[in-house]
This record gives C-alpha cells, structure tokens and sequence, in this order.
C-alpha cells in the first residue's frame, strides 16, 4: 500500500493564487455576517429584493461547469483531446450563461436605480457579486485557452497538468458561489 | 480532480453531480419558508458545508493529498461557515 499521499492537481503557484483568493473571499463573507448583526432588518428587507430564482439557476450552471471540466480531464486521460475539448467548452457554455444571467441581474438593478450606494447589504451585494464576476470571467478566459490547445492536440494523457490547473483555479470559482448563494440570496 | 477512478454505483462523478444539483434546489426551497430562524439558517449552512466539501475533495481531487493542503482548504470552509453561524445566532 502506498503510504505517500498523491502530488496536488495542478500548479502549485495557482493553488497560491487560490489560498489568496479564498482568504479574500473569506473576509468578505465574515465582514458581511458581522456587519449585519446590528442591520438585521435593513439586510433581511433588501435580500428579499433580489433574484433568488437566478441566484439557483447560476448556482446549477456553475455546478454543472465544474462538473463539465472534470470530465474534460477524464477525457484527457484516456487521450480523448477532441472529447475533452468538447467537455470544456459545454464548460464554458454554462459559464457564459452564468455572466449573461448575472449581467441582467446588474442591468435590472442599475435601471431601479439600485447601485453600490444605496444601502449597506448593497455595498456587499454588488461587491462581494461583482468581484465573484470578474473571477468566472477570468476563469472562462483561462478554461477558453485551455479548450483550444487541447482541440489542437496539444495536450494527452501524459499532459494533464494546465488542464488540472484551469480547473482547480475554476472549481474555487464554484466553491466560493457555493457560500455566497446562501449567504447572499437566502439565510435570513 | 474526481479520483474515484473505480466505478461506483452510487457515488461517482455523475451521482455527485445530482447531489449538488439536488441541494441546490433544497436551499432554493427553503428559500421560501418564510422563517428566519436559526433551524432554517444551520439547516442551509450544513447544506452549504456539505456542497463545498464534496467540491474540494472530488472536483478539486484533494482527496489523498498531503494533510496541510486539505487543513488550508477544509479549515477555510470551516471558518467562513462557522464564524457565518456564530455571528447570525448573535444577531
């Protein structure tokens, strides 16, 4: 039996990046919870404002993305570069749905005159949502490069490594949705 | 990534997926109780934990891996739920 524990997926400078990532996120979150505690009513009155139908369905879309990026490396394994690209881009298809989704979110809440300033759960809201935006952003830049260079061969069963990084770098983009959707959208 | 390369009937990359689906929609469910308290709040927590714990060990795959990286990441999603929990109860 094997006692040495297994290398961890991907590069170790983008698991640092993760560390720094989540410690940040981390902060948000625990200085949202904080902060409530003396704006209990203003913060329960403005959750029920906003879109919990597409706070689930981004939630799904995020899930099922990560759930496509981990069969794009099992895929890979067994050299199948066409059918991993595949898999990435149904990725990145729910991704871009995710950003068309959050960016209506945006649009409908700037046109009710709702922004940053308006009240406190909103400075979190729109910073804690639009900073998570910008990660799936970046997360479906890195995903996009990874799909085409795989398309092309570039990578094989031998060759996991970028792919393992984009997606560990991509599942910290779900985790952190997986706290903030509750959070944010739901517990009152 | 997913490391349970043995086939498993009832937990594999596919039945993970619906669970995470499924408590997706759990949540989006008690979305609309309207109560706002703290059985429904450690109910959606514990469901939050539980997603984020199957992400790190199988879509991240650090199920294995060395004893520090899964203290840095599970002691993360520990924090946040925990001090989440802690400072709703005192509110």
């Amino acid at each position: 039996m094997n006692k040495h524990p297994k290398p961890i997926p991907g590069d170790l400078a983008m698991w640092i990046i993760i560390f720094a990532e989540l410690l940040v996120f981390g902060i948000f979150f625990i200085a949202y919870a904080i902060v409530r505690i003396n704006n209990v009513e203003l913060f329960n009155d403005s959750q029920l404002t906003i879109n919990r139908e597409t706070g689930a369905l981004n939630t799904i879309l995020l899930i099922t993305a990560s759930y496509f990026v981990v069969m794009a490396i099992h895929a890979l394994k067994k050299n199948l570069s066409k059918k991993s690209s595949h898999y990435l881009y149904a990725s990145i298809a729910c991704g871009s749905l995710f950003i068309l989704i959050k960016s209506i979110e945006f649009q409908d809440k700037f046109s009710a005159g709702i922004d940053i300033g308006t009240n406190t759960f909103y400075m979190f809201y729109f910073l804690l949502t639009l900073f998570h935006y910008f990660h799936v952003i970046l997360g479906l830049m890195i995903l996009f490069v990874v799909a085409i260079k795989t398309q092309k061969g570039h990578y094989n069963a031998e060759q996991t490594h970028a792919m393992e990084t984009a997606g560990s770098y991509w599942h910290m983009v779900d985790l952190v949705w997986i706290i903030m959707f509750p959070l944010i959208y739901v517990v009152r | 990534m997913w490391s349970g390369d043995k086939v498993n009937r009832f937990y594999n990359i596919h039945t993970l997926w619906m669970m995470l689906v499924l408590l997706t929609l759990i949540t989006y469910g008690l979305s609309f109780i309207d109560a706002n308290g703290t059985a429904i709040m450690l109910v959606l927590i514990i469901v939050a934990f539980a997603k984020g714990v199957m992400i790190i060990r199988d879509y991240m795959g650090l199920k294995g891996v060395s004893l520090l990286w899964k203290v840095i990441m599970y002691g993360w999603l520990s924090v946040v739920c925990l001090a989440i929990v802690v400072a709703y109860l005192v509110s």
